[in-house]
């Protein structure tokens, strides 16, 4: 049995299946990203595994024991809210002691471990200061200490980095990704950022109308999508029917009879590198400077696909001229399943 | 503004007359008629039973109203709207037609009127205080909150009373003020329910008018003072609770 591990969980909502039939494993020490559009039931998963929200049936099991009717308060479990929920009436020491001592550990440890919280989180300086005079960033590495100080068997976190600037974002993740691994703490950690589900994961669910639709690490999710809706989900990938493959390489023999095939837009190359790669030509109908890549929108025939280059040169190429590219048989990707 | 403030002035220059008949401005000014209003032990017993009235009702209220609010807007908020209704009928019953509903239901089974007067003002206060603490519960995210200390192994009653109550403190505050100033006003319920059996400050004063223009412009006066305290002291609550979430 795995470290945390849900059975056959269903949970409803006036008549509205949130989740349905669902079953999850996650490992001693491992960060588990869950990752889904808004409403695919992400945050009631989490809420259901943290004791807050009931589930309809379905069983938890946390380190062998079965919690499914366990208290919050007796769950062991920490949690990073989206809003921080830092107690404004405490100043940072005071809230990363709360749990301390509603769990009535000796006031001596309680000053040592919050000193060793606030110093992980780099924090030192603030100890006195009141939630409202720290910025979003600092309050988030608060609300972490905060839950991490408890030494929970495991972490929960509802899209804890969404409220922050894009610079911030990017440092608490790498931050928070050192930190797990230190503690060694199996975490869980909701987000409908796919970006950040690769940065920091071990490993990643996707959810969809209530059901994980795939599972693995961040390389194999982005690499081998199952579905349409993965592929969409997860990355810029074109998505084309069996048709419109033809269309745009018809000398393309494809073994698999999916419906759907999926093309990552940064496959396509402008050299060919083995012997079986396809040859597009097409005409240029827009270009768009994403910073260290430049997005083709290639029109061939009637298709039109999305082509990613490392921008290299100082010149891009001009709407309405013709380009070559070269495409890898292997890098065509069968999808078994039409949009969810 | 003039319209407001002119009979206000009027008030408190007779209570500070000598003489004010026949003459545009009063003929002297005098304290004579707060020395004799406050050396009258009938006012002083009117005004300490007006203010422990008041007072015992919206400790009360707010002891009861406060964490019922509570468990509405965290745990039940689909009960809102029915309770808001609840809460708006209270404003649907003018004072003179509950008073005579209170009479007939209650008069004669041994129950104390003024106790009666008291459960009528507290279940008045309902919306005073429903209001207030709502809107500070929704400000504080207190659902949250709860879940977040909860959590952390607080039991919903530590949670509370360690975290809700503190950030929550000051809108009560301000809300209890305010009731506080509408029962210690309060005319038409005491007047009917109880009358002369527990004279309150406006009973009294409604006494006086007819014996000494004077000594019932100093109670108002006197009340007026008291009101004005109450309020800067809500002005500075809520300017701090403001102040507060700003910084945030």
């Amino acid at each position: 049995m795995s470290y945390v591990q849900i059975e056959h969980m269903s949970k409803t909502f006036h008549g509205q299946h949130v989740l349905k039939q669902l079953d999850l494993a996650i490992e001693k020490g491992e960060l588990v990203t869950l990752l889904g559009p808004s409403g695919c039931g992400k945050s009631t998963l989490l809420r259901i595994l943290s004791g807050l929200t009931a589930p309809d049936t379905g069983k938890i099991y946390i380190d062998g024991k079965d919690v499914t009717d366990v208290s919050p308060k007796n769950r062991e479990i920490g949690m990073v809210f989206q809003s921080y929920a830092l107690f404004p009436n405490l100043t940072v020491s005071q809230n990363i002691a709360f749990g301390l001592e509603m769990n009535k550990v000796p006031k001596a440890d309680i000053r040592l471990r919050v000193q060793e919280m606030i110093e992980l989180v780099g924090l030192a300086g603030k100890e006195q200061n009141y939630p409202r005079e720290l910025s979003g960033g600092q309050q988030q590495r608060v609300a972490l200490a905060r839950s991490l100080v408890t030494r929970p068997k495991v972490l929960l976190l509802d899209e804890p980095l969404s409220a922050l600037d894009a610079q911030i974002r990017k440092n608490l993740q790498k931050q928070l990704r050192t930190i797990q691994r230190e503690l060694n703490m199996t975490t869980v950690l909701v987000t409908h950022d796919q970006e950040e589900a690769m940065a920091v994961s071990d490993r990643i669910y996707i959810m969809n109308g209530g059901r994980i639709v795939q599972h693995g690490s961040p390389h194999e999710i982005y690499t081998q999508p199952h579905s349409e809706f993965v592929a969409r989900f997860i990355g810029n990938y074109n998505v084309l029917s069996a048709e419109q493959l033809n269309q745009i390489a018809p000398n393309l023999s494809m073994r698999e009879a999916a419906g759907r095939f999926a093309i990552r837009p940064e496959t396509f190359r402008e050299q060919p590198v083995t012997e079986g790669d396809i040859c597009l030509t097409g005409k240029i109908a827009h270009v768009s400077m994403l910073g260290n890549v430049t997005r083709y929108e290639l029109n061939i025939g009637d298709v039109s696909v999305l082509v990613d280059t490392l921008h290299m040169s100082f010149e891009s190429e001009q709407t309405g001229t013709t380009k070559t590219l070269y495409l890898c048989p292997k890098d065509v990707i069968p999808l078994y399943d039409t949009i969810a | 503004m003039l319209y407001l403030f002119l009979p206000v002035a009027a008030t408190v220059l007779y209570s500070l007359a000598t003489e004010w008949n026949s003459t545009v401005l009063p003929e002297g000014l005098t304290l004579k008629w707060f020395a004799e209003l406050y050396g009258d032990p009938r006012f002083l017993q009117a005004f300490g039973r007006s203010f422990v009235l008041s007072f015992l009702t919206t400790v009360v209220a707010v002891v009861i109203i406060v964490p019922a609010v509570f468990s509405i807007v965290v745990y039940a908020p689909r009960m809102e709207k029915l309770v808001q209704l609840f809460v708006m009928l209270t404003y649907a019953v003018p004072g003179v037609i509950m008073a005579v509903g209170l009479i007939r239901t209650y008069s004669g089974n041994g129950i104390p009127m003024i106790v009666i007067t008291a459960g009528a003002y507290l279940v008045g206060l309902l919306p005073y205080l429903y209001q207030g603490t709502r809107n500070s519960l929704l400000a504080l995210h207190a659902r949250s909150l709860m879940e977040a200390a909860e959590l952390l192994g607080a039991s919903r009653w530590q949670a509370f009373v360690r975290i809700i109550v503190p950030n929550i403190m000051s809108g009560i505050f301000v809300s209890a003020l305010l009731s506080f100033s509408i029962l210690f006003g309060e005319f038409v319920l005491i007047n009917i329910l109880v009358g002369g059996r527990y004279e309150t400050l406006q009973l009294y004063l409604y006494n006086k008018l007819s014996a000494s223009g004077h000594v019932a412009s100093a109670i108002t006066v006197t009340y007026f003072v008291l009101m004005a305290i109450i309020t800067s002291l809500i002005v500075r609550f809520t300017r701090r609770s403001f102040a507060r979430k700003e910084v945030s």
